[in-house]
Parts: C-alpha cells; sequence; structure tokens
C-alpha cells in the first residue's frame, strides 16, 4: 500500500530539525508562561484585619513588677505581626521618654519548676538582659518590667487627680506584610510601687500607711497585713483562739527590709506582745526546708533566715513552695490541749515579694502570746 | 528571468489541466474495505469525492462498495476511528481491496461542535476523544471512573469505593469555592462538566448536590449508562469548543456518543464480566489478649494517680479476663468487610444501511460492595434508529432507561461512619452471634436500605436539508427521574425503636434545540458555515421525604401513618424548578483548510439569573492555522500534520436558585392562634445575582509526526472565573442574615500535554501503543467581597478544627492549621516565657517531652488560634496518566496508569488509628475501642527521642495537650501517587476458527483494575480523601477487582 510507512526511508529522513522552527514553536507557549503577570493576577500578601483590638485600652499596673498585659485579638490578621509604640506622649502632647529607658532585668531562659538544688541552679535558668522598661512583643502583649520603679516612671498623683496633662498615651503601629493597622489612644496609669504582696499596710496612691478600713479618716489608726491563716492558736492569757479579722488583729505581719543581708535573703521573724523576739523553734512542727525555696538556712533563737531568688514566688506554677502565684509559708505546732487531745496550731501567710533585697517577714502576736505548752 | 520561468509553470499547468479533462471517463470502482489489524469487514466507510469532500457512497454490510466515478478523481474512504485512505482512481482499477488503518492520528476524526459534525481538521478550539475500546474491559458502574487518567486536564479521583457513586469530576482545575458541612467531612461543591450523550444535556452531579446530607439515593445519571454502549467520548475543554453548549458549560462539555447500527446483516454482540471485588488491606489491629495487656501496660506506664490502677479493676474488660464475655478475639472489621463476586451482561443488536439504522442495547451490571449490606445493580435499555430516507432528510430516536438498584446500609454511601466507629470495636468484646449483638453491628448489617433511580431518555432529531447548502435541524428531548429511597432501621440498631425512612424524588427536563445551518464552498478555497439556533430547556424537581419512629415491630415495615404528635416530620425537601433559553449565531471561514477562524455569540437566559438582566452574552472566538498546508513546510517529511489553535471565550453556568433571586416564605410562628407565613429572613434576594461566568483563552499545538507514529498534542490555558456565588454574612443590625453576591473569582492557568507513540515498525506483527498524558494546572484566588480585605475563612464547626482558609493571590483553597514543628524531645526543649517564666502551653497544660511542638507563631508562649497559619494546597497541581498496549496478533495486553502529584492531603485517617489508644478503659460513649500495633510509626517513646509523631500511649494527655489534634500541619502530607488502575490481558481468537463455530468475533479478556497504587502517603490511600484533600477514615474503600470476561459477536 502506498502509505504504508516505509522504513528505509523513515532511517533517512532528515532529523534537522531546524532552531528557526523550534523558537516559532516556543514564540507561541512561552507568552503563557508569564500569564500571571499578563493577566494581572493579584499578588498574595498577608491579610490584616481592620477589626484588630485590644479588649482594653487603659493599662494600670503596678511599678516595680513584671506585667505582662494586653489582650490582643488578631481578628485572623496573619501572624506573626510586627507590633511598635509610637506616639508615646502625655495628655498634652509633650512627649513620654521616661518609659522606654533601657536597664538590666531578670529573663527567664530554662523552665524553673521548684526542684532547683541551689541558688546558681535556678539562676543558670534565667539571665539579666537589657530592656526597656516597658516594650510590645511580637503578640501583642505589652511588657512592664519589674525595672520600672518609681524613682523611674512617675506613678499617678498621690492626691488621686487625673489630670490631662499627667496621662500617658501612646499607639500601637501593626504590621505584616499586608498593611499597617495603627491602633490609637492606648492608655497606661501606674500604681506606685507596692514591693510585696499582701500589702495592705500601703496606700497605694501614697504608698505611706494605710488608714483603718474602719475608721479610715483617723490619723491615728492604721491597717496591717493580717496573716493568711491563723488557726488553734490559743492565747497565753485570755486562753482564747486568736482571731484576725477586721476588727481584731490578734496577730499581724510586717514585711520589711532589714539591713545586714546578703542582698537576696529573706528572714522570718516572731514577736511577742512585748514586741520581744520568739524562738521559731517553738513553732515546733514547722517543716522549715520546705517553707520557701531558699537556701542555706540559719535558724537562731530570733529569726529563720534563707538564701532565696527573688521575687518570690519566681514564678506563677505550684510548687511545693508556691501556690496561685503566691508563696505559701505554714508555721506549725502542737500542743495537748483540754481534755488531752492534740491540737496542732497554724499561721500562715501567702506572700510575694517583688523587690529584690534583703526581707524579713515578722510576725507580730500584739495582744497575746500564743501559748505553746501542753494543757 | 524569474518571469520566464513563471510563465513556463503556467504553461505547464494549462497543458496538465487539458489533459486531465481529455481524461475524464467515467468507471465504476468496486472493492471491499477490511480492517488492516481485524481483517474485517468494515461497514459504512464513506466514499468521498471533492473539496468540500461529498459523499459519493458507502460500503455494505460486507464492506463491498461499488460507485461510479470520472478516472483520475481521487476518492477518500474515510471511517471515524480509521485513517482516511486516498486513492486516485484509474480507469484499470477495478477491483480493490482497500485496508483501512486505525487512526492514531486524529486529525481527520469527525467531532461533534455545536451538536453539528466537524472534522476536527478544521475546529478551533481544544478537545480530546477516547474511543470506547478503551473503556470495554473493565466493567464499571460509572464510565466516568475509567476516564481517569485519559484525558490531559480532566481530573478524576475515584475517591469513593461506594458502588454506583462518582468520585470527583474537574476539567481544568478548581470551578468553585463553596465548601460546606464541617470539619474532616468538609464538601466541596462538586463541578463537574456538562455531559451530553446523544446530544441530550444532562446533569451528573444531580446525585451529589447536597454534599455528605445527601438525600435519597446517590445515584448519578451516568451511572445509568452501560460501557459496552459507548462509541466515542469527546471531552471539550476550552471555550471555543463549548461554545455552543453555553448555559451550562462553564465546567467543561464531555460528549458521549453511543453506538449506531453499521451493518446491514444484523449484529449481535454480548458481553459477560465475572468479576471478584475484594477489600483493600485494612487497618492491623491486636487482637484478644494483646490488647488486653498493650492497654494495661499503657494504663501501668503512664497513670497519673493511684486511681487509675484502681479503675482498673473496676473495668471488667481489663480485669476480667477470664469471663468468657471479654475473653475474645473478634476481628470486628471482618464483620463488616466481604469478598463479592459480581457478573454483568450486555446484548447488542444493531443493524441497519444508509437508509435505515437501527440499535438496541440491554445491559445488566450489578456490584455487590465490599461493605456488607451495599450493593449497586442497574438494568439499562438503550435504542436509537435513524431514519434516511434520502439525502436531504434525516431522522434519528433515542430511548433508554435505566435502572439503578443501590444499597447504602446505614450509612450514606460515601460515609459510613457507623461502620467505621463500629469496626473499630475492642476485639475482646464477643462478635455477634444469634443471641446477642450490638447497636451498630445491627444498624450496618440489618438496616434495610433500598434505593432506586429510575431514567428515562429520550429524544427525537430531525434534519432537512431543503436548498443547497441549507440544513434546518431539531432535536426534542425529555428526560425524567425517579429517585426512591426507602430506610427501615430495625428496633435492635436504634434503641429499641424502628424507624422508617422515605424519599421520594421526582425530576424531569424537557429540551428543545432549532438550528439552521448554511454552508458553502467557494472557488474550492473559501468554505464557510454559519448556523443560527435556539434551545430552551425546562426543568423542574422536587424531592420530599418521611421519617416515623417508634413503628410498631421489626416485621410491620409499613405502610405507616401517625398522628402529628408522633411523626418525626417529613414534608418537602426540595422543590426547584429553572428555564434557560439560549440565542445563538455561529459562523466559521476557512481558506483551503489552511487558515480556519471560528466566531460565535450566544445570549443566553436563566431563569436562576438576576431577573433585572437574566440574559448573559457570551461570545467566542477562535482561530487555527495548519502550518503543515503551507508550501514552505511541504519539504519537511516527517510532518504529517501540525497546527496551532488559538481561542478565547466565555461561558456561563447558572449558579443562584429561585430562592436566592425572589427571596423566600416560611411558616413562621403563629399570629393570633393563627399559622402565620412570613419573610424567610435567611437570605435577602438579589435581582441583580449574575450566573458563574468563565473566560477563558487557550492556546493549543497538535503535531502528528513521521507519518502518525507520534502524535503531539500541547496546550496552555488561562481561564478566569467570574461571578462565583458567595454567599455573605450581613451585619445583624439588617435584618437579613446573608446575601448571595457574585463577588468572588478565581484565575486557573496551567499546560496539557498528550504525547503518543508507536515504536514499532508498521510491519512487525507486535504493536505496540504508548501514550503518556499530563496536566499542570494553577489556581489562584483573585477576588474576595469587598470588606474582606482578601481572606475568608470557612471555619469547620466541629471539634477537628480542620478550617478552610481563601486569601487572594494564592491558591484558592488552602488549609488553616497549626503548624506541627515535630516533637519535644526532652522536657528542656520545651521553650519559656523570658518574661513569665512559664513553659509553653495551651488552654492551661505545659507542654512537655513526647507533645507535639507545635509553633508560637504570635511569640506569646501560648497555642492557642493566634497560632494558625495558611497552609498547603488541596488541589492537586499535577495530573495525569500513561497506557500501554502490546499486541501480538490476538492476544495482547494493555495497561494504564494515572498519577496526581503536588497536592496536600490531611492524613486524618492516621491521626485516628494514633488516637484510637486514647481510652484503655473504654468509658467513652463508643464504648471500649481496639488498639492498634503501632511498631511502625515513627513515635515518640522515651526523652531524647526524635520523632515524627507525638506519644500515642499516654491517654491522659488526649483530653489537655491533645497530641494528636486533627488541625496541625503533622497530618499534611503530599498526596502525589501513581496508581496502575488497571490491567487486561485479552485474546481474540483466529477469524477461521472462530467463524467455523458461526462467530464472528470471540475475544476473552482477564484483568485487574486497581492494581497497585505507589505513593509515599503514609495513610490507606492517597486518592480516597474528599475533593478537598482530606482523608476520611469513615470513608468508602476502594475494591481491587479480578475481572474474567467475554466478548461474542454474532
Amino acid at each position: 500500500m502506498s502509505w504504508v510507512l516505509n522504513n528505509e526511508r523513515l532511517e533517512k529522513m532528515n532529523f534537522n530539525l531546524n532552531n528557526n522552527r523550534i523558537v516559532f514553536l516556543l514564540l507561541f507557549i512561552s507568552p503563557l508562561a508569564g500569564c500571571k503577570k499578563i493577566f494581572e493576577v493579584p499578588a498574595e500578601k498577608e491579610y490584616i484585619s481592620n477589626k484588630i483590638s485590644y479588649s482594653s485600652k487603659l493599662f494600670e499596673p503596678v511599678l516595680g513588677r513584671t506585667a505582662l498585659m494586653g489582650t490582643f485579638s488578631a481578628d485572623n490578621s496573619t501572624q506573626p505581626l510586627t507590633f511598635s509604640i509610637a506616639n508615646a506622649r502625655y495628655g498634652d502632647g509633650r512627649p513620654m521618654t521616661d518609659l522606654f529607658k533601657p536597664k538590666e532585668v531578670w529573663v527567664w531562659t530554662g523552665a524553673y519548676d521548684g526542684k532547683e538544688k541551689s541558688l546558681e541552679e535556678i539562676n543558670s535558668k534565667r539571665r539579666k538582659e537589657v530592656h526597656p522598661l516597658f516594650e510590645v512583643r511580637s503578640s501583642g502583649q505589652f511588657i512592664l518590667w519589674s525595672s520600672a520603679t518609681d524613682d523611674l516612671v512617675a506613678a499617678r498623683k498621690a492626691d488621686s487627680t487625673n489630670l490631662i496633662q499627667d496621662r500617658r498615651f501612646f499607639d500601637v503601629k501593626v504590621s505584616n506584610s499586608g498593611g499597617e493597622v495603627i491602633i490609637k489612644d492606648m492608655e497606661l496609669k501606674f500604681w506606685r510601687e507596692r514591693p510585696y504582696e499582701p500589702s495592705t499596710d500601703l496606700n497605694p496612691f501614697t504608698g505611706k500607711v494605710a488608714p483603718h478600713p474602719g475608721d479610715p479618716r483617723n490619723p491615728n489608726k492604721r491597717d496591717y497585713i493580717r496573716p493568711s491563716r491563723l488557726s488553734n492558736i490559743i492565747g497565753k492569757n485570755t486562753r482564747k483562739a486568736l482571731v484576725t479579722d477586721d476588727n481584731t488583729k490578734d496577730v499581724v505581719v510586717y514585711i520589711r527590709p532589714f539591713s545586714g543581708g546578703n542582698g537576696h535573703s529573706l528572714r522570718f521573724k516572731f514577736l511577742n506582745k512585748d514586741s520581744v523576739a520568739m524562738n521559731p523553734a517553738l513553732f515546733n512542727e514547722t517543716k522549715w526546708d520546705l517553707l520557701v525555696h531558699g537556701f542555706n538556712r540559719k535558724s537562731t533563737a530570733e529569726y529563720v533566715q534563707y538564701d532565696v531568688a527573688y521575687p518570690i514566688p519566681l514564678i506563677n506554677i505550684s510548687t511545693p513552695y508556691a501556690n496561685s502565684g503566691k508563696a505559701n509559708v505554714n508555721f506549725v505546732y502542737s500542743r495537748i490541749g483540754f481534755g488531752g487531745a492534740r491540737e496542732t496550731g497554724t499561721l500562715g501567710l501567702d506572700f510575694s515579694i517583688y523587690r529584690e533585697g534583703d526581707w524579713e517577714i515578722v510576725f507580730h502576736f500584739r495582744n497575746d502570746n500564743p501559748k505553746f505548752e501542753d494543757e | 528571468m524569474k518571469i520566464r520561468i513563471i510563465l513556463r509553470v503556467l504553461v505547464c499547468i494549462a497543458f496538465i489541466s487539458q489533459g486531465l479533462k481529455a481524461q475524464i471517463k467515467q468507471v465504476t470502482i468496486k472493492g471491499t474495505v477490511i480492517d488492516e489489524g481485524t481483517k474485517q469487514p468494515i461497514p459504512a466507510v464513506s466514499l468521498l469525492t471533492g473539496t468540500p469532500s461529498k459523499a459519493i457512497g458507502f460500503s455494505d454490510g460486507k464492506g463491498h462498495f461499488s460507485v461510479a466515478i470520472p478516472a483520475g478523481t481521487t476518492v477518500v474512504f474515510r471511517y471515524v476511528g480509521y485513517q482516511p485512505y486516498r486513492l486516485k482512481v484509474s480507469a484499470d482499477q477495478l477491483n480493490l481491496n482497500v485496508r483501512l488503518k486505525e487512526l492514531n492520528q486524529n486529525m481527520d476524526e469527525v467531532v461533534i461542535r455545536g451538536y453539528v459534525a466537524r472534522s476536527k481538521e478544521v475546529t478551533t478550539g481544544a478537545s480530546f476523544s477516547i474511543k470506547g475500546e478503551e473503556l470495554k474491559d473493565i466493567p464499571v458502574a460509572n464510565i466516568e471512573a475509567l476516564l481517569q487518567g485519559k484525558v490531559p486536564g480532566l481530573n478524576i479521583q475515584n475517591n469513593t469505593g461506594a458502588p454506583g457513586f462518582r468520585g470527583t469530576t474537574q476539567l481544568r482545575g478548581l470551578a468553585t469555592l463553596n465548601v460546606s458541612n464541617t470539619g474532616s467531612e468538609t464538601f466541596l461543591q462538586p463541578t463537574s462538566p456538562l455531559y451530553v450523550i446523544d446530544g441530550i444535556p444532562i446533569d451528573a452531579d444531580k446525585a451529589s448536590e447536597m454534599g455528605y446530607d445527601l438525600q435519597g439515593p446517590g445515584i448519578s445519571p451516568l451511572s445509568l449508562i452501560p460501557q459496552e454502549d459507548v462509541e466515542n467520548i469527546e471531552v471539550l475543554r476550552d471555550a471555543q469548543a463549548t461554545a455552543l453548549y453555553g448555559a451550562r458549560a462553564a465546567y467543561g462539555v464531555i460528549i458521549i456518543t453511543t453506538k449506531r447500527g453499521h451493518s446491514e446483516i444484523p449484529r449481535v454482540r454480548y458481553t459477560n464480566n465475572f468479576f471478584v471485588s475484594t477489600p483493600p488491606a485494612l487497618r492491623t489491629t491486636l487482637g484478644g489478649n494483646k490488647e488486653r495487656a498493650l492497654k494495661l501496660a499503657q494504663i501501668y506506664g503512664n497513670a497519673l494517680s493511684f486511681a487509675d490502677i484502681m479503675e482498673i479493676s473496676r473495668t471488667p474488660l481489663l480485669s476480667d479476663s477470664l469471663n468468657s464475655y471479654f475473653n475474645n478475639s473478634t476481628n470486628w472489621q471482618a464483620v463488616f468487610y466481604r469478598t463479592t463476586y459480581n457478573q454483568t451482561h450486555n446484548l447488542a443488536i444493531d443493524g441497519g444501511n444508509q437508509k435505515f439504522n437501527y440499535k438496541a442495547n440491554v445491559g445488566y451490571f450489578a456490584n455487590k460492595g465490599i461493605l456488607k449490606n451495599t450493593g449497586f445493580s442497574r438494568y439499562t435499555l438503550n435504542m436509537n434508529a435513524e431514519l434516511r430516507p434520502n439525502d436531504r432528510f434525516r431522522f434519528t430516536t433515542f430511548l433508554s432507561g435505566g435502572v439503578g438498584k443501590q444499597q447504602k446500609g446505614d450509612g450514606l454511601g460515601f460515609l459510613q461512619q457507623g461502620v467505621a466507629k463500629s469496626a473499630q470495636a475492642s476485639s475482646l468484646l464477643p462478635g455477634p452471634s444469634f443471641y446477642q449483638s450490638s447497636g451498630g453491628v445491627v444498624s450496618a448489617l440489618e438496616t434495610i436500605n433500598d434505593n432506586a433511580t429510575r431514567n428515562l431518555r429520550t429524544s427525537i432529531d430531525a434534519e432537512y436539508s431543503f436548498l443547497p447548502g441549507f440544513k434546518i435541524m431539531s432535536t426534542v428531548n425529555y428526560t425524567f427521574s425517579s429517585d426512591i429511597e426507602d430506610t427501615f432501621t430495625p428496633a435492635a440498631a436504634n434503641n429499641q425503636f424502628s424507624q422508617v425512612y422515605g424519599f421520594n424524588g421526582r425530576s424531569n427536563s424537557l429540551y428543545n434545540r432549532n438550528m439552521l445551518n448554511y454552508s458553502a464552498t467557494f472557488n474550492e478555497k473559501h468554505s464557510i458555515y454559519v448556523s443560527v439556533a435556539n434551545d430552551i430547556n425546562e426543568q423542574r424537581g422536587q424531592n420530599s421525604a418521611i421519617r416515623q419512629v417508634r413503628t410498631p415491630n421489626d416485621q410491620f415495615q409499613g405502610p405507616l401513618g401517625f398522628d402529628v404528635l408522633n411523626s418525626r416530620g417529613g414534608g418537602v425537601l426540595s422543590y426547584n424548578r429553572g428555564r434557560l433559553a439560549s440565542f445563538w449565531a455561529a459562523g466559521s471561514y476557512d481558506y483551503m483548510r489552511k487558515y480556519i477562524l471560528d466566531l460565535a455569540y450566544r445570549i443566553d437566559g436563566t431563569s436562576s439569573s438576576g431577573l433585572n438582566d437574566p440574559f448573559s452574552k457570551n461570545p467566542s472566538i477562535g482561530l487555527r492555522w495548519n502550518f503543515n498546508k503551507e508550501n514552505w513546510m511541504s519539504d519537511i517529511d516527517w510532518l504529517n500534520s501540525g497546527s496551532i489553535r488559538v481561542s478565547w471565550g466565555k461561558n456561563i453556568t447558572p449558579t443562584g436558585s429561585l430562592a436566592s433571586i425572589y427571596g423566600k416564605y416560611n411558616t413562621g410562628g403563629s399570629y393570633n392562634n393563627q399559622p402565620s407565613i412570613g419573610l424567610d429572613f435567611g437570605s435577602i434576594p438579589n435581582p441583580n445575582l449574575k450566573p458563574k461566568t468563565k473566560e477563558m483563552y487557550n492556546l493549543g499545538v497538535d503535531l502528528n509526526l513521521f507519518r502518525g507514529k507520534i502524535d503531539l498534542n500541547f496546550d496552555a490555558y488561562f481561564s478566569e472565573i467570574k461571578n462565583e456565588l458567595f454567599s455573605r454574612n450581613l451585619s445583624n443590625t439588617l435584618g437579613f442574615g446573608s446575601f448571595p453576591s457574585n463577588e468572588t473569582g478565581m484565575v486557573n492557568y496551567g499546560y496539557e500535554m498528550y504525547f503518543a507513540i508507536r515504536p514499532l515498525s508498521d510491519k512487525s506483527p507486535f504493536k505496540l501503543n504508548l501514550s503518556f498524558n499530563g496536566a499542570w494546572n494553577n489556581n489562584i484566588l483573585t477576588r474576595l467581597p469587598e470588606g474582606f480585605n482578601g481572606q475568608n475563612i470557612a471555619f469547620s464547626g466541629d471539634a477537628s478544627g480542620q478550617h478552610t482558609i481563601f486569601r487572594v493571590g494564592r491558591n484558592t483553597l488552602s488549609n488553616y492549621l497549626l503548624v506541627n514543628q515535630g516533637v519535644f524531645s526532652v522536657d528542656g526543649d520545651v521553650p519559656v516565657d523570658p518574661v513569665t517564666g512559664l513553659r509553653y502551653r495551651t488552654e492551661g497544660n505545659f507542654y512537655r517531652a513526647g507533645d507535639p511542638r507545635i509553633k508560637d507563631v504570635n511569640g506569646d508562649y501560648i497555642m492557642d488560634r493566634n497560632d494558625y497559619q495558611i497552609t498547603g494546597n488541596s488541589q492537586p497541581l499535577l495530573t495525569g496518566g500513561m497506557s500501554a498496549s502490546l499486541s501480538y496478533k490476538g492476544l495482547g495486553i494493555n495497561i494504564y496508569a494515572s498519577y496526581t502529584a503536588k497536592r496536600t492531603i490531611l492524613n486524618n485517617a492516621l491521626a485516628n488509628r494514633l488516637g484510637i489508644m486514647n481510652d484503655p478503659f473504654g468509658r467513652s460513649d463508643a464504648g471500649p475501642k481496639a488498639v492498634v500495633s503501632l511498631p511502625d510509626v515513627n513515635m515518640w517513646r522515651k526523652p531524647g527521642d526524635v520523632a515524627k509523631y507525638p506519644y500515642a500511649y499516654d491517654y491522659n494527655r488526649y483530653s489537655t495537650i491533645q497530641p494528636f489534634r486533627n488541625d496541625q500541619t503533622l497530618w499534611e502530607e503530599d498526596g502525589t501517587y501513581l496508581k496502575i488502575n488497571n490491567m487486561t490481558l485479552f485474546y481474540s481468537f483466529p477469524k477461521k476458527i472462530v467463524q467455523r463455530l458461526g462467530v464472528n468475533n470471540l475475544r476473552f479478556q482477564m484483568s485487574v483494575s486497581n492494581v497497585i497504587t505507589f505513593s509515599g502517603y503514609s495513610g490507606p490511600n492517597p486518592e480516597s480523601v474528599t475533593a478537598l484533600g482530606r482523608d476520611l477514615s469513615g470513608g468508602y474503600p476502594n475494591s481491587r477487582d479480578y475481572i474474567f470476561g467475554f466478548n461474542l459477536d454474532l
């Protein structure tokens, strides 16, 4: 048949694929390769919502404590976002600069778990870094470092006025490759430093002694820190259980610095009604080694002292020493009560101390001494 | 000098033509046309002469022909599927034996364009044809399944093994961003091409439009077409090719032509297939004591408190090992899965001559599912008859009816959640027996589910040529379909109360098309073709259902009646009514079949477009250059044909519903103790709603080289979808809930390639055909409604949290997931917040060794919804297939393979497999579960292990940090696979032997389908995933079939 392929001919066939012909084919194909450009297909960009916001625009942190603030709602904007604080100013337009001074602070690098065996081990999990007192991180959370203290940053007025020229405002610039959104008029209103908690003995506006809650205008009366737990402690003279409430404060607590420490020590003291130091050993069932996460315990007839890492507690997790963001201490003793039953008296305090230093926590039996003796 | 040469040439031409004239003399040529391969006579071969070619005769049933023509003219013997044979008649050639060779170059093929047959050589659109031959060996419920990997650009994923159900089909990429349902069952609205069967458009998506909340039987009209009856399938890919199918053609068009009568002697063809369906490899579980030992080890190793240890003694499944109730090793998967034996029969009779031909095809197909209590069977009858009393008149009737019966068990076909759950039961529990059986087993095996779809398609087609060149054509067809589902759930399967569900759906469609054509050729060089036409289509459908619970007993299954109080309700589920009316004009011009121009313009009105402007205008243009016909190409002898096609056009597909344009009334509460009817405030009507529009550019190159030994097609396209329906939620102050808008769009662009080669010499007794095709498709979302600022997230409503995200400028369907970066090897690997000193955590639970390391994207050291990232592409970038066929005389082997590459799959099956360890006590509602052996899994087991998967055995972590949470990229895997779809070994007995038996042809074949899948995917099957790439563990697995069959022609 004439049209059947002639093999010999095929072999001899000229395979000279002329370059021109290939170019001519490619010319037709290549435009489609660039069709994304030709047809103006939009390029991908990250998404930034114009509804991003913070749940609150006013922050009222306490100076001297590291605070992580701000609930940012990204509204599904593409993360990570870049945040920056802009236009920090007072209400009258003066620039606000005191907040952004760099200062050294402790930052965590490892996970503290309460099982560290020495101060060095704890400190190996954190290191000192220089940070501005106030900054924002990529999650949109604001950080007020504990380095922001009263002497660097002015807190709200002691007279509780809130004049516009004293108010601190700033804007937050949020951006990703999709664009930029500015959240305006965020406001900071600091409480002055209260280096420890509970701080019921301090007036948060002035930092001075707090007035008595029942009689606030009486300058001769004041408020105290009360122990968190007080049970089964019988007064030596009254033979009644000691009480701590708004009206009767048989036991009060002073959290105060002392001198002569090594700069990171914590001391527990007990004073009787004559303000004379009692021997801590009287609290005979106290687990002194598990009292605080401290080391090098020194027990004397006047106090018990530990080397500790500040702040106390170090972080907000449950450890044998702390719970719910407070260190827990309990001083326990037992005695034979009426009827021959053994009674356990407990005096406890949940506290935190934010400023590094030498601190003592003093329990003062103001009205009556506890009865340690058996009946 | 030059002038002299030209003059000489002219003089020569003048002499030659005179010589030709002098030779004119009528000769009668006679002979037989036979197939070169099979040596069978070919009936109804056209004998053509002239330009444009004109039929001068046909071969008869035995392949004989006899025509009288002037000597010296060239006669072309042409038959669909064969290479035309050109013969210059000389006076002495009187008895001829013409051998036609099967077509390997498809240039001269006749294709259907705009309901009119045209030579493929002069079409400007992109299309691809498949012969029915390629689709006959593997019995399938749905012929679409066999197209997988055969057509470049047609992405078919046979992702369900449920008998009678369809997989997903997309032509040239994604065409919707409509997702519904939730979580791993998120369903992508199907966008199948429009199927036109013998000129009747049908809606292949009809059964699956409701997503996984399937109502009624899920039998697609496509499942009611017997594959033996298919002559040819043509896939129209670009806007020019689909231009004249307009009103529903935006997703492409697939034209199925059924067989016609050819032979004057009636032919009887019988096809029988017997096939065995086997379930795939199932999940390996630990049985009996091994399960108990593993669970105990799990508890002892990971108990948080002594209470957990104590709980063992309160769990008899674990502690009471001697109790015969708990002392079993039941293979629950075997309770539900089975191997089935099935058969199909098909009988076709056809016959006729030029003036009248007929065909009848009777088919039976049955496929019992590999899941017990499921299956599909089909009975079909297809007939057509064509009457052509003279050259001017043609009249054709089609009638086809089909009944599809289906059992879905207690599942939904695609999804068999009940079985998936029950098959995970603890092996310690006793298997089903006469005395006891769990509710899940009864539900899966005893639920009586009968579905039937009855489908009737009738069509009348008439053609009349009243003046030379003018032709008037008219088609009327009516299709009717009835869908019925009856489900009876026995009492034991439903907390001791039997229940019934009944579904009744009807739909019909009336279609009419009228065309006036004119075609003419001037000066033997200029051919024109003009047509004006219109079509109208009216569709109606209504589905209703009823459900009754607490029926009297298991024996009484109906009829049932209840009062209002006790009835669980029923009523009309959906009602639709739609009309389409289109008017179009099309023109085509070609110059010497070398330069071709196609133009079309149509106006489509649909009742689901906004009433303010229901008509959309859809122009298209196509150009083709057959460059091999250029003189300067004539010296290239290795180029048989070559052409370049360029086209542009627009098509639409209606997407709205009557309710989206006109709003809806609904029964409200009562007013003054009177029931009231008021506006439905769900969606505000949009009178400006537009149909989905697709605009496509196409550039194609077709080459046929070395005398048909190499066939190469290349197409590049860019298509833009506009006016995609998008339901926008409105502000809650506006009264209405949502607004159907047109404000979304996307583009697809890509390349398609087809390459076929016959490397062996024509003289060799061996025949080898190899083909390879591939399509690269890029999909980019280009538009979302104003105010979305380029992003929208379809949050999955369920606990899985596998959200789908749409972002402009990126592939349309992306996942929105947490980024998994491995497993915390030791506790020290968990990052610590430098500010608070707290370890990385989620919902108050700190991460530790063995937990997944999920990227803290925003840097707050808390894993929460801020850490989701856009990732992945659920749509494949590359799809295609390849085939090889080798034959030696009657013996041959065919192998078909398909591949899909570059797509992201979410391996929820593995998440489920690992997560099955979450409850060693069996306290959850699902009851005690099986345990799986995990030695093959790269899992963290002890501190220091660097692993991919988190620790599975610590059951306490499941409720806190959820190590196997579905919404993490840990499950994102590349779904690339290469599948050997099927292999067939066949043998055709030599003619001489079978003719002694009085048989024309006898062919035996043995095949295996779903042979093997090569993939790096760690789940069961990278193909059995949803259109959104989620591997449902509750899906219906694909079976592997072994087929034995024969064809007998009388």
